[in-house]
């Protein structure tokens, strides 16, 4: 009771009854202020940082989202541009391929064209030469057998 | 205490309430050294809180830091422990947890005098936790928060016997919630007090109790804030048996 009389306490000053009705009394109003404190400033506060850093990290991750959306367009087109040269390149392969091909074919025919004119030509050149040796080879004999009959007659 | 010879020695002396502003008496609306303690560290709190972290940086200053450390750390414990519907009390449990805190971190001080040390304090929270909890239970639960008490994943045999073991241990809550609390502020301080009073009465040989507070003080810095940490865990864990009692 009288824990403040002689300034020194007896026994635990916790136990003395005759304090409680003031240490709750002012604990209650401690608390009603400290939940007013808390629930008026601290809170939305706190709730306001902490909203504000996740409204900036969620921006900085929707921009990353669309720097790699956009990354992954880029890629794409290079894909697809790689693919076009690809297949340009194999066109122009095929196509130059192909023109070898036939203007192989075309020397090929022209060669057989003109090995075969030259050869009918020859074969032409050569029946003349026989048609004219043969008529030769009759002027000749019969030359031959006028001069053969006139010296044999001249003989005589 | 009574070692009035040797020793001047007065360890209990700290806890004394005193009215400073009315004289010797002491009426319930009397100001006290405790009522004044309770003001510090509402404005202490309020300096960390408001003060500290009054430019809402983005990346937070050191006041900052602090105030959001606490305030994310309890607010996870909530979550943690009593689920996402435990947070509707967050704004009670955070009140609960700075107001311990910081009554057993300032009663570190020299000169100052530690609130929660005093069982009707304590005592008052505990059983403002013990009230409301149990309100809690029965508003969200009905009837059904008696199951609490009836374990059913016990065999049938031993559950009359769970259930009074159940109901005592219940009913004990507020008294081991709030003795913790008081009695490790109380220890503590008073062994402080303790070895002061040796330190006083030994001259130079001084030098050993001072080692000795020093290394009491450096444990009481850990036992305050456990203390306050444990008392907030209890009160989760309670709401959480009364959101949820089904186990």
């Amino acid at each position: 009771m009288a824990s403040n009389s002689d300034n020194s306490a007896v026994g635990m000053p916790q136990l003395d009854f005759s304090t409680f009705p003031n240490q709750i009394f002012w604990l209650v109003v401690f608390c009603v202020v400290l939940f007013a404190i808390v629930k008026l400033f601290i809170i939305p506060r706190m709730e306001d940082i902490f909203a504000n850093r996740r409204k900036i990290i969620d921006g900085n991750i929707a921009k990353a989202e669309e720097i790699r959306l956009r990354v992954s367009e880029i890629e794409k087109q290079i894909e697809e541009e790689l693919q076009k040269a690809k297949s340009q390149c194999d066109e122009i392969m095929n196509a130059s391929g192909h023109n070898i091909k036939e203007q192989m074919a075309s020397a090929l025919e022209d060669s057989k064209i003109a090995t075969a004119q030259l050869i009918s030509e020859a074969e032409g050149r050569l029946k003349e030469l026989r048609d004219g040796s043969e008529a030769a080879i009759e002027k000749i004999s019969e030359e031959l057998a006028s001069e053969i009959i006139s010296k044999i007659s001249r003989g005589k | 205490m009574e070692k009035q010879s040797a020793f001047n020695i007065h360890p209990m002396d700290q806890f004394i309430i005193d009215p400073i502003l009315t004289g010797d008496s002491l009426e319930w609306f009397s100001f006290t050294n405790q009522a004044l303690w309770m003001l510090i560290s509402l404005v202490s709190i309020s300096f960390v809180f408001i003060y500290g972290s009054r430019k809402h940086q983005l990346v937070p200053g050191r006041l900052q830091s602090i105030a959001e450390l606490m305030y994310f750390f309890i607010r996870d414990m909530i979550i943690d422990i009593a689920g996402q519907e435990g947070l509707r009390y967050f704004p009670y449990i955070f009140t609960l947890f700075i107001l311990i805190l910081f009554g057993n971190v300032l009663g570190l001080l020299p000169y100052s005098f530690t609130y929660t040390s005093h069982i009707a304090v304590t005592g008052f929270l505990a059983l403002s936790v013990f009230i409301a909890v149990t309100i809690i239970g029965f508003v969200k639960n009905g009837l059904g928060f008696l199951s609490l008490f009836w374990i059913s994943s016990a065999p049938l045999a031993l559950r009359p016997i769970l259930l009074i073991i159940e109901v005592i241990s219940y009913f004990v809550r507020p008294v081991s919630h709030s003795i913790r609390l008081a009695g490790n502020m109380m220890a503590g301080h008073a062994v402080i007090k303790v070895f002061a009073g040796f330190a006083g009465a030994l001259g130079l040989g001084a030098v050993a109790p001072i080692f000795a507070i020093t290394a009491v003080y450096g444990l009481e810095m850990l036992v305050v804030v456990i203390q306050a940490y444990v008392f907030t865990i209890l009160t989760c864990v309670y709401l959480n048996d009364a959101l949820h009692p089904g186990h």
